[in-house]
């Protein structure tokens, strides 16, 4: 048997934040050229707040124009960036204290290697061409490397930052999982019965979460391409962010004739929302076998998407509520 | 409120694994099914469960409402969670329980961190407007921090190397480590730097686990165990995330619990410190005032195994095994949270009918 390919899914959230009007401020500066800091007593913080960091206090608002030169504080090389960090090639993370502020902000120096670096060096803020109101528009140097650039202003105050939070991950599918998915890929339901509740699970999580112990392949039974609609809804997709359906469609959980749990998350494109009702008895239609794919597949909840092409009504009397009232999710 | 004390009556953890092809529910059913069988007690005599976990760590959103299936959710439970490490589960379970109507709480924490990249995921516990946009994630935060301590003429490469050495070698007896080697410290600061002036083995291994614990209060505890390793206090403290606004090179929010639970009140014999970077070592040693009388991670500690969220955890289940046993009478288990130190949780422990 061929290995399944690892699971990879991506995680995004697209988040936009107000800044309030301290953050907002520094922002804008930034984005026109000028860091600014905040006057907390007799000290100027930078990276500017609206409250004195010792007492928590709300400060008046008193912003000062600080740097764009600094002394480094404390310094690391990163020997091998992250995807989310400032430069892809080695370079410093620093914490530098900037010409009129008494505190330290932490920032990127793009240095020529870690021989470059010193704690009591001078750097220097840059300019990126390229300006998104954001903490990233600016990178420090050391003070020889430093040219000074003109930087055009913006238009109008920042009020609100976007942030794309984007992560990737990837596991190897478990092996109830995979067993389940090579049972779609073969045209069959497998699930798993558990040995003390008798409970069938389909998709299995690989334990009985009533009798709280765990499953094994002697478990796994195989079950029928036919069952009852156990509950549905009708979504109106709304238009977030990922969203890929445009049309009303149904979610049906259906319930194959000799389980406990409904195989959930089904969709239903081919049925008319007004025929579609609990209590009907449907059967799976497999894609061809050279056109079954295991696409979407997770180890939480499983997935038929690319081996099921739909479900079909068999024309059966629909089931009496009993059979299904108790296994509705 | 009850004054009456409350212990660790039973323990467990899974190993750190570097990748556990399973579930993370899997993982806390059978720590649950060890604690109920040590104790002989019924899913269902338990009155209070509460986990610590993280979402994005494997990035399933919800994957904490799947962990109850480990501890068995039917007929529906009485239950808590905290998105922080299980220490601070204990913490709120602790709290429940002085309140003095219920006798007894199930304590967990689990974390899989190998589905993910923890570098890319951790900056986003950061200031969102200041220090996330610019990925700057623990690692980076614990290099600046060590070459502070190297700036102040706090420690050395050597010094931070000798943490790593001894740690490893501790780890050998414990069977829960992910990396445990006999490795001499020339040996150790002959290998590149990776966050200088750290070394990859100045870093914690990228680790999936869980542990769990069962408290319970004054005579609950005694009809349990022989053995109860009472809870004389815990206290937990947070610090600025923004670091140039604190001293790197100190841990006040340490230093305060450790005067606040009256720490060096008695002689200290083990002290678990949740290291994740071995710098961190050289300054929770100082802010707890340890002195060479008191055995330091016997564990290994967090650089031989982190299952991130079960780690603090694990430090308090690594005491309370050693009161048990007898080889230790008083100890303290420490649990941290953000980066650099930011925010820390000790909890003092001592055996005693």
């Amino acid at each position: 048997m061929s290995e399944l390919p690892p699971i990879t899914y991506t995680l995004e959230y697209p988040y936009t934040r107000t800044t309030g009007p301290v953050v907002g401020a520094f922002l804008t500066a930034l984005r026109d050229g000028r860091i600014l800091g905040s006057r907390c007593g007799d000290r100027v913080i930078c990276p500017p707040l609206e409250f004195d960091p010792d007492t928590a206090e709300p400060v008046a608002q008193d912003l000062v124009e600080v740097g764009p030169g600094g002394t480094v504080k404390s310094w690391t090389w990163i020997a091998e960036p992250t995807r989310k960090h400032p430069f892809q090639q080695p370079f410093a993370f620093a914490l530098i204290v900037l010409d009129g502020a008494d505190t330290a902000l932490s920032h990127a120096v793009k240095a020529r290697g870690i021989d470059a670096m010193s704690t009591g060096m001078r750097v220097r803020a840059q300019w990126r061409e390229e300006r998104a109101s954001a903490v990233t528009d600016v990178y420090f140097v050391p003070e020889a490397d430093a040219v000074d650039t003109y930087v055009p202003p913006g238009e109008g105050e920042v009020e609100l930052t976007e942030h794309l939070i984007s992560l990737d991950f990837k596991e190897a599918i478990h092996p109830f999982r995979e067993r389940f998915a090579r049972g779609l890929i073969a045209g069959k339901f497998i699930g798993q019965k558990s040995p003390v509740s008798g409970k069938v699970y389909i998709p299995s999580k690989g334990y009985d979460p009533l009798a709280r112990v765990a499953m094994t392949e002697a478990d796994d039974v195989e079950l029928p391409p036919v069952g009852i609609v156990a509950g549905y809804t009708v979504i109106t997709p709304v238009q977030y962010y990922g969203q890929k359906e445009t049309e009303p469609y149904i979610r049906a959980s259906i319930l194959l004739d000799g389980a406990d749990q409904p195989l959930g998350q089904q969709d239903i494109k081919n049925i008319p929302h007004d025929e579609f009702r609990s209590g009907m008895r449907l059967r799976a239609v497999f894609r061809p076998e050279s056109e079954r794919k295991i696409v979407e597949m997770d180890n939480r909840w499983g997935s038929t998407g690319g081996v099921i092409d739909h479900w079909e009504p068999t024309g059966e009397p629909d089931a009496p509520p009993e059979k299904y009232l108790e296994h509705l999710f | 409120m009850s004054t009456e004390e409350i212990a660790i009556v039973a323990v467990a953890q899974t190993p750190s694994y570097r990748h556990y092809n399973d579930t993370e529910p899997s993982l806390l059913m059978t720590l649950v099914n060890q604690i109920l069988a040590d104790t002989k007690l019924d899913r269902h005599d338990i009155d209070f469960t509460i986990a610590g976990s993280c979402d994005y760590l494997s990035g399933l959103p919800f994957a904490f409402v799947s962990n109850v299936d480990g501890f068995g959710a039917w007929p529906p439970v009485y239950e808590s969670h905290v998105e922080m490490d299980g220490a601070w589960a204990l913490f709120e379970a602790w709290v429940r329980l002085s309140m003095g109507d219920i006798d007894l709480a199930l304590v967990a924490g689990s974390g899989k961190s190998s589905p993910g990249s923890p570098r890319e995921i951790f900056p986003l516990q950061t200031d969102p407007y200041y220090t996330a946009p610019l990925g700057f994630d623990p690692v980076s935060a614990a290099g600046l921090q060590a070459q502070a301590l190297i700036d102040a003429g706090k420690a050395t490469e050597r010094d931070f190397a000798e943490v790593v050495s001894r740690s490893r070698r501790s780890a050998l007896a414990n069977p829960n480590a992910q990396v445990a080697k006999d490795v001499s410290v020339d040996e150790l600061l002959k290998e590149p730097y990776f966050a200088s002036p750290l070394r990859k083995h100045d870093l914690p291994p990228i680790s999936d686990g869980a542990s769990a614990l069962l408290i319970a209060r004054g005579d609950k505890a005694r009809e349990l165990t022989d053995k109860p390793v009472w809870i004389r206090g815990i206290d937990h403290r947070m610090e600025s995330h923004h670091l140039g606004l604190r001293d790197l090179t100190v841990s006040d929010s340490t230093r305060i619990s450790a005067e606040k639970l009256g720490l060096k009140s008695g002689p200290v014999d083990v002290a678990e410190l949740c290291v994740r970077y071995s710098p961190e070592e050289i300054i929770l040693v100082e802010a707890l005032g340890l002195s060479g009388e008191t055995n330091i991670n016997p564990s290994g500690g967090p650089l031989c195994g982190h299952p991130v969220m079960a780690s603090g955890l694990i430090r308090i289940i690594e005491v309370a095994e050693r009161i048990r046993s007898g080889e230790a009478q008083r100890g303290v288990g420490h649990a941290a949270s953000g980066g650099a130190l930011q925010q820390n949780l000790l909890c003092l422990m001592e055996g005693g009918a």
